[in-house]
């Protein structure tokens, strides 16, 4: 397994920073294509309610950072213990195969 | 089957206890009040609009990216010092949370920039210092994950957090210390009295969004370090099967 591989399946790093490059990526293609990023700043000051956009995307995206991240954790946890009960068992079966040698 | 009998009671999901339950309720509570106050109470500032409301995310997420980084190097200095991997463990999950608040800080300032600046991004200090702290987060991950293995490789990512801990308080600091586009400080030692916010509504939402957000940081730190301490664990058991 490459080290790549490796970090991809073991840990969050190369996760997140994808993911954020990601979600910077779809936000700028997003504002462009909607014409938010049009919005120049003496529109704003002739109507306050103009910006909501922005403000909507900021709660997005800092909620979905968090879920996700919420995601990863418990789903880690899971696997973790996946692999306790996966060793457990191994480690059953070569103390039983000892006693038996025994 | 003595190797193995520590291990389950530190999985977290099979041991959750009353104090990070705890937090996780208080954090929802202090975080729903806070969209409250945020969205119906707090007032639109007359000359923003409603993108200053972005101020009540970006704030406490710049608050914590900080305290963060000195997290890390406070726990890094532990680990150097007396070699306990607890310390590491603690360093690690800070730093895994760290690049997280670090990006949503420069996210929410580049959406916060562009209708009050016209641009989403600008080299300007705190801006360039901000992305510094950013780097410094994901060099410290990638040395521990591409870096040498075992205590060499905690070593060297314990001085990359040492020397990235230098970056919080000039971050903090750089809107005196240079010309720069973005607003005075209004929290802190350090806090500008003349650009104090002049509205209670608006001092009052932020103070309790920064506490809504920081024991939203303290529950995840505390389930992502009872992770952390699992993995090590189960990495110790490997290395005994082996």
């Amino acid at each position: 397994m490459t080290n790549f591989t490796r970090e991809w399946h073991s840990g969050p790093a190369l996760r997140l920073t994808l993911l954020g490059a990601l979600i910077s990526t779809v936000l700028v293609v997003w504002s462009t294509l909607s014409g938010v990023g049009a919005i120049s700043p003496a529109q704003q000051s002739s109507d306050p309610e103009a910006n909501l956009p922005f403000l909507f995307a900021v709660f997005i995206i800092t909620w979905a950072a968090f879920f996700v991240y919420v995601f990863y954790v418990s789903r880690r946890q899971r696997e973790m213990q996946r692999e306790i009960e996966a060793l457990k068992r191994a480690l059953e079966e070569r103390d039983r195969q000892a006693s038996e040698q025994d | 089957m003595t190797q193995l009998a520590a291990t389950p009671d530190s999985v977290p999901a099979s041991g959750r206890g009353f104090a990070r339950d705890g937090l996780l309720v208080a954090s929802a509570l202090l975080m729903a009040l806070t969209l409250y106050l945020v969205y119906f109470w707090a007032p639109t500032e007359q000359n923003l609009g409603v993108s200053q409301r972005i101020f009540y995310f970006h704030v406490p997420l710049g608050w914590i990216g900080m305290v963060s980084i000195i997290i890390v190097a406070i726990a890094s200095l532990m680990h150097l010092f007396t070699g306990r991997q607890r310390w590491d463990d603690l360093a690690y999950s800070t730093a895994e949370l760290g690049v997280i608040y670090a990006s949503l800080i420069l996210v929410t300032g580049a959406i916060w920039g562009k209708p009050v600046w016209g641009v989403w991004w600008t080299w300007d200090p705190k801006l360039t210092t901000t992305l510094v702290l950013w780097f410094i987060y994901v060099a410290y991950l990638m040395i521990r994950a591409y870096g040498p293995m075992g205590s060499q490789g905690r070593r060297f990512a314990s001085v990359i957090a040492l020397f990235g801990a230098i970056d919080a308080p000039i971050i903090y600091m750089a809107s005196i210390w240079w010309r720069t586009a973005h607003p005075a400080l209004n929290i802190g030692p350090a806090a500008d009295e003349a650009e104090s916010i002049g509205d209670s509504r608006i001092y009052i939402t932020l103070l309790v969004s920064v506490i809504a957000f920081t024991v939203m940081y303290v529950t995840l730190l505390a389930e992502r370090y009872a992770l952390r301490k699992s993995e090590s664990d189960l990495d110790e058991l490997h290395q005994r099967m082996a």
